[in-house]
């Protein structure tokens, strides 16, 4: 009803500004414009006036001859010219009134102003005539003088007339005139001069009479009357039209209120009626207004003819509108703005003016049900009602179901019993089985049996409790794979709260597991490996060190994080490094080499480092890897190698094999430069002895002094080696003669035999040195070396701490012992050799214990070779494997012999060479020989010498135990002589001990030998040891040792060392010393 | 071009300042029949420059032969030496080439007056068949293909190529075209700049009454005068009567019209040769002689004809195009 009665009103008063505005843009027009193009008109003519007299004014300058020049008149006509355009461009607008009046009147001036061209022509035409008259008359003076002054009378004439213009003046001159004519005049000349005369004044004559008449023309023109008609024509019209505009507005001004007055009765009456319908309009928009629906209603012109409120609550944004006078369209185009429309069907469509019943969605996602529907009147009735809480639970459950069938985990739904009623597509895809196959069946048939049996019922108690459970499971793929999954089952309830099923969300965790078991097989790697890990970001930043690394720099994790690798630089290498290195890194991925760095205590070290550059999916470096190892040790090992090839570890003495390079230097150089070398081979005298009395870290650090006090005696330019054990080398360079080497020699003597003090002990020792000289005695470093050597042995021999220069004689007996050794060879085959047997009695029982079996040579030529000469030189040949064994089997089966023979308690002594068991000897052949032989090993005893235990300790204990695994007897042999302690006695399997006969030969006067011996005896019998005394010579040295306990005894006293075929007579026949007591006096042994 | 047309300008602009020094500093303008030719300063030196373009533009015509320029030679004194000058195809044309320079002090345009301003006699000549034998359209067309002289007119005019515009271009220019600064107005200003025969030739020229129609800053142009009016100047041609000797009887049709003529400015004429409509006289010495035998009824004895050419002389006044 409001809105109805706003619209009437509004259209009303629309109606009215619309009349008013009209009126007054009339009226506008007619006073504006109109009163313009007067003012104007008028302003023109105006002008027009002025510019008519002044060719009026000018007309009658010119025809009085005052006017000189025409340009002002030229400039007069353009102007003139001007106005007329701008005239008639003005009054040809509106004013048809005025064109005839005005035609006349531009007419009048045109013919004005051409008669002023004339004028202008004409009067320049007379101006001339009246000029050259007195010229004319000048010359009628100089010609015809007698008719000069009737000339001058007639022009004068002239003259009148002109400034007259009387008639009488006229008629004078027309007398005149006929004067002339009737001149008689004698000469061609005066009257061509008359004739020229008679045609220029009538000329003029005529000229002015022209003029005169175009004066008059002129004149005559009625250009004013046409000026003022045209004028009156002009006020006339504006006085007319300025009237009729009077009345016209009059006349509107009273319909405008006849109107008003009319139009103001009319909304009375309507407001009237309204009044009545707005009550009943209020009821329904009431109604309409309380419905909860919204509600618009729209007349045939689709102006709006009721919205309720609803409508606005649905449309919220409807309020930035004047909704009370929004159209349809407009309305349509509003809602269409944040609204989609869908078919009832569900499709989405887009029309601008949508008919008939629809979904709308607007954007804030509520729903409505929109219907559209024409009205029998041609307008529109809108309904929307809100279906949003349908419209959403419609789209939550086809949510859910979607999210069912595309979630990225397994969901399977079982009943109470486990019996799958429903899988989703997810889990199709990873246990291989369709829904169809899977459905019905229970969910236990995925099973792996990877789970044990207790696992799967914990679950179902719990489930069954109504709890949830969570867990893995280890299942089976159709295809026989098995996977992972994580899962989650829980109840499923009804509305009573009664279990109806179970529901289980799985995710297969396969890859994760395989991921998780790759990482921590990574992260073990890198914590357990031994080379340094350093992971820094992009911008070099550290984000993670390794156990390993934190062990070499000593820097951990918490030191280092976020810092920059600079932190270990070392400072050792150029800034140009670096750059090498990260531009490796950069342009090819890795980087690998030798760099030093520096630990978290300061101290440098060098490492073996590899950085590679790993790059992100984008192709940017995210990280840098650097791996490196501490090649420290690597390094010393490195540099300690090239030293020990060269250096003695010990003394830091260049060794065997750096001398031998320089000697063969020293030797090219003394070539070149012809000058000598002195090659000292010198050998330490007792040095075995403090080894074995000191220890061999005493003897370690005595040869370190010893190399430094030789040291000590050389010049720069000469070399010291350690030749090995207690020998050393010295080279000098460049001796000029022999005598020097000798003076050094002795220096270096006295300087060792001086003494050293060794924790706090006095230590004496002294040097035995053998000099070769090059190039006198050798060419080359091995001879030279050789021969210096065997000088060296010749000084020992000549007594110790004492120099031998090497000489020709020295190398004769090397070529001797040559020679033996070449004959030796072949003794064994010619059967020169022959063993010697010496019994060893025990006189208090009246026995012969034993033989000892000695080894005799019978040379062809040089007669019997002593064993002291021919055994070392089989012994350095390594002829005595040989010759032992054949002295082994053949002495055993010789005791086999004697003991077939009734000497059965009889037993064997025979010597072993320690070189014995380097060159081969072993149990098994041991073995042999006592088998084949036929002898029981006990009566079978192996001497073996002192130095044999001391030597080789570890080896040669575990060669001896073997051989007395075979139940053979072991005694050593020159007991006392040698460095020994009695701790080998205890390591050893030792049987027995020899007494050496150096204790015995004094025996019993030396008190010392004789204290000795029975300090040894003691000892024996405390270590349980058998004792035989060698070299008993004498019957008191029989006796002493008899009374001292020592029963066994050899020697010459009781018998010399025999053929076998003597042996056997003399044991049937053993001498009366040998059964009476030692009473005979024996000789010594050939030894 | 463009610079040309500056350095025109430029040299232009500089002559008009020196021949406005002797008028600074003049005292007072003699009173004489004759007045000093003075520029109009107030014309805008683009559109003089265009309308000069034009004035040398050969599209102008039908086929591209003929400009303005053509017959109004400007470095002759404006017009050519021919007695009708030749258009398009070789066309001949019935009337002797009026010169262009001074041309707006003329009262109107043709010898016979029938184009009242500039811009209408402009129009003249190329819609002539024996001139351009062209139209405003087809010159239009022509121009508009320039992208230059497109570019030009937008610059100069809201409605670009136009008829009106080129009209009004060419008769700007032609405006430009005033001959300042001869002797004969420097003696005006009160210098002391003729020679006694010059000035004795003045005097003469005033005592014939030559002065009468040959009057005004363009010693002539600023009326009609009859050809003959002391004599039949056609019947003593002894030539046939030609359209063009009607002169205004063709604008008017009036009787009294006939032979009627625009009186033609002297101020260029002692250079452009041959003289009267019909080009008939070829000297100067012929001119003056039957001018003062058919428009003043006298003989002029051959001393007064020299002095009077003498002081014609003096009025060629000066003009970059002009050199004479």
């Amino acid at each position: 009803m409001k809105l109805l009665f706003q619209s009437i009103g509004q259209r009303r008063g629309l109606l009215l500004l619309g009349l008013s505005m009209t009126f007054i843009m009339l009226l506008g027009l007619f006073w504006d414009d109109d009163s313009d193009d007067y003012a104007e008109l008028s302003r023109l003519m105006l002008q027009l006036k002025t510019l008519d007299a002044r060719f009026d004014r000018d007309m009658l300058r010119i025809a009085s001859f005052l006017m000189v020049q025409y340009d002002p008149l030229v400039k007069t006509s353009n102007e003139l010219n001007q106005i007329r355009t701008r005239f008639n461009a003005t009054a040809d607008r509106d004013h048809e009134q005025l064109s005839e009046q005005n035609r006349l009147f531009w007419q009048t001036m045109k013919t004005k102003l051409d008669l002023l061209e004339k004028i202008k022509f004409q009067a320049a035409l007379v101006r001339n005539g009246i000029h050259y008259l007195p010229t004319l008359a000048q010359t009628f003076n100089q010609q015809e003088p007698a008719h000069y002054n009737q000339i001058v009378e007639f022009i004068n004439q002239l003259y009148s007339y002109q400034l007259s213009s009387a008639d009488s003046h006229f008629n004078d001159i027309l007398g005149s005139l006929e004067q002339i004519k009737q001149w008689s005049l004698s000469s061609t000349q005066s009257r061509d001069l008359v004739e020229q005369l008679l045609f220029h004044i009538d000329s003029n004559l005529h000229g002015l009479a022209k003029l005169d008449s175009l004066k008059k023309s002129y004149l005559e023109v009625p250009s004013q009357t046409y000026f003022s008609a045209l004028h009156e024509q002009l006020e006339k019209q504006r006085v007319t039209e300025t009237a009729i505009k009077r009345q016209l507005i009059v006349l509107l001004s009273l319909s405008v209120c006849a109107l008003i007055i009319g139009l103001w009765l009319l909304i009375r009456s309507l407001h009237n009626a309204h009044l009545e319908s707005k009550r009943a309009w209020n009821r329904l928009h009431d109604a309409v207004d309380n419905l909860s629906e919204a509600f618009a209603l729209f007349d045939a012109d689709h102006r709006p003819v009721l919205y309720n409120r609803r409508f606005e609550a649905f449309y919220p944004w409807l309020k930035e509108y004047p909704i009370d006078s929004l159209t349809l369209d407009e309305l349509q185009a509003a809602v269409a703005e944040r609204t989609e429309y869908y078919s009832l069907e569900g499709s989405l469509f887009t029309d601008p003016r949508p008919q008939g019943q629809y979904v709308e969605q607007i954007d804030n996602n509520t729903w409505y049900l929109a219907s559209n529907k024409p009205t029998s009147e041609g307008g529109m009735v809108c309904v929307r009602s809100d279906i949003s809480a349908s419209k959403r639970a419609e789209a939550d459950s086809r949510k859910l179901s979607r999210v069912l069938k595309q979630s990225p985990a397994s969901v399977v739904i079982t009943d109470t019993q486990g019996v799958i009623e429903y899988v989703n597509p997810w889990f199709e895809r990873v246990s291989g089985y369709s829904a169809a196959e899977a459905i019905g069946q229970n969910s236990s048939f995925l099973k792996s049996g990877n789970l044990s049996r207790q696992d799967y019922e914990t679950m179902w108690t719990r489930l069954k409790a109504g709890r949830e459970w969570r867990g893995m499971f280890h299942n089976r793929h159709k295809d026989g794979s098995t996977y992972w999954e994580s899962a989650s089952i829980s109840p499923l309830r009804d509305e009573h709260g009664k279990i109806t099923s179970f529901i289980a969300v799985k995710e297969d965790i396969t890859a994760q597991k395989l991921a998780e078991d790759q990482l921590r097989m990574n992260a073990a790697v890198f914590d357990t490996t031994a080379e340094g890990i350093m992971v820094t970001d992009a911008e070099n930043r550290i984000k993670t060190v390794n156990p390993a690394f934190t062990r070499i720099t000593g820097y951990g994790l918490d030191d280092v994080l976020g810092k920059s690798p600079q932190l270990l630089k070392s400072g050792r290498h150029e800034p140009a490094f670096y750059e090498q290195l990260w531009n490796s890194v950069r342009q090819q991925g890795h980087w690998s080499g030798e760099i030093w760095n520096k630990r978290k205590d300061g101290t440098l070290f060098p490492e073996w480092l590899s950085i590679s550059a790993i790059k992100g999916a984008n192709g940017d470096i995210e990280e840098y890897v650097a791996v490196f190892t501490d090649i420290t040790q690597h390094k010393e090992n490195e540099e300690q190698i090239r030293y020990q090839a060269n250096y003695d570890a010990l003394t830091g003495l260049p060794n065997r094999t750096l001398l031998s390079d320089r000697l063969k230097q020293a030797i090219a150089s003394a070539k070149r430069e012809q000058w000598m070398l002195g090659i000292l081979f010198l050998d330490l005298d007792h040095f075995k002895v403090v080894n074995d009395t000191f220890g061999h870290a005493v003897g370690d650090e005595l040869l370190q002094l010893v190399a430094a006090r030789i040291k000590a005696c050389l010049r720069e330019s000469d070399t010291i080696a350690r030749f090995g054990g207690d020998e050393f080398v010295i080279l000098l360079q460049d001796i000029a003669e022999t005598d020097s080497v000798a003076q050094v020699a002795t220096y270096i003597i006295d300087q060792i035999t001086r003494g050293f003090s060794l924790n706090g002990r006095e230590i004496s020792i002294g040097a035995s040195i053998g000099i070769t000289i090059y190039p006198d005695d050798a060419a080359n470093a091995d001879t030279l070396l050789q021969n210096a050597d065997m000088a060296m042995y010749q000084a020992k021999e000549r007594g110790r701490s004492t120099y031998q220069f090497f000489t020709l004689s020295m190398q004769q007996k090397t070529l001797d012992r040559r020679q033996l050794e070449l004959e030796l060879r072949h003794a064994i085959k010619n059967g020169e050799l022959e063993i010697y047997y010496q019994p060893v009695v025990n006189p208090s029982l009246n026995q012969t214990i034993s033989v000892e079996a000695l080894l005799r040579w019978n040379h062809p030529k040089r007669g019997q070779v002593s064993p002291a000469t021919f055994i070392p030189i089989a012994e350095d040949s390594g002829q005595i494997g040989e010759i032992g064994r054949w002295v082994l089997s053949n002495a055993c089966r010789q005791l086999k012999v004697w003991q077939d023979a009734g000497f059965s308690n009889l037993k064997l002594a025979v010597n072993l060479s320690s070189r014995q068991r380097e060159l081969g000897l072993e149990a098994a052949d041991l073995q042999q020989v006592i088998d084949q032989a036929g002898i029981k090993p006990e009566s079978l005893t192996l001497e073996i010498t002192e130095s044999l235990l001391i030597r080789d300790t570890e080896e040669a204990l575990v060669w001896l135990s073997s051989l007395k695994a075979l139940g053979v007897k072991l005694s050593v042999d020159d007991f006392g002589t040698g460095y020994s302690s009695l701790s080998y006695l205890k390591r050893f399997p030792v049987d027995a001990l020899k007494i050496d006969r150096s204790f015995v030969s004094d025996l019993p006067e030396d008190l010392e030998d004789a204290t000795l011996v029975k300090t040894i005896v003691a000892m024996a019998q405390n270590l349980n040891l058998s004792l035989v005394a060698e070299g008993v010579e004498t019957q008191q040295q029989a006796e002493f040792l008899v009374n001292n306990s020592c029963r066994n005894l050899q020697g010459f006293y009781y018998a010399r060392p025999m053929p076998a075929a003597e042996v056997g007579t003399w044991l049937s026949k053993p001498p009366s010393n040998v059964t009476s007591g030692p009473t005979k006096s024996l000789f010594t042994d050939s030894e | 071009m463009l610079l040309a047309v500056a350095f025109k300008k430029s040299l232009f602009l500089l002559t008009l300042f020196i021949s406005l020094l002797p008028l600074a500093t003049a005292s007072e303008t003699k009173s004489e029949p004759i007045k000093p030719l003075v520029a109009d300063l107030t014309i805008d030196p683009k559109l003089v420059a265009l309308g000069d373009q034009l004035f040398h533009d050969p599209r102008l015509s039908k086929d591209n032969s003929v400009s303005c320029a053509s017959c109004h030679q400007l470095s002759q004194g404006g017009t050519d030496d021919k007695p009708r000058s030749s258009g398009v195809d070789g066309a001949m044309g019935e009337i002797k080439t009026p010169t262009v320079f001074n041309c707006s002090y003329n009262l109107a345009q043709f010898w016979d007056g029938r184009a009242v301003t500039l811009e209408e006699q402009a129009a003249g000549p190329i819609h002539n068949p024996v001139e351009m034998n062209s139209s405003w359209s087809e010159v239009r067309a022509k121009l508009s293909r320039d992208p230059s002289m497109v570019a030009a007119f937008n610059e100069l005019f809201d409605d670009g190529i136009s008829s009106d515009n080129i009209a009004t271009a060419i008769a700007t220019f032609e405006r430009s075209l005033v001959t300042i600064n001869s002797r004969f107005d420097r003696w005006l200003q009160g210098e002391n700049s003729l020679t006694e025969q010059e000035l004795q030739g003045y005097r003469l020229f005033q005592n014939y009454g030559c002065i009468s129609c040959h009057q005004g800053a363009n010693v002539g142009g600023n009326m009609y005068a009859y050809m003959g009016a002391m004599g039949d100047y056609f019947e003593s041609r002894n030539s046939k009567l030609t359209r063009a000797d009607l002169g205004r009887f063709n604008v008017t049709g009036q009787e009294e019209d006939r032979h009627y003529f625009k009186v033609p400015s002297l101020r260029l004429a002692a250079i452009n040769p041959p003289y009267f409509h019909d080009g008939s006289a070829t000297t100067l010495e012929e001119a003056v002689r039957i001018m003062g035998l058919y428009q003043l009824g006298r003989e002029i004895p051959e001393a007064h004809i020299q002095d009077i050419i003498a002081f014609l002389r003096t009025l060629i006044g000066e003009h970059s195009k002009l050199t004479p």
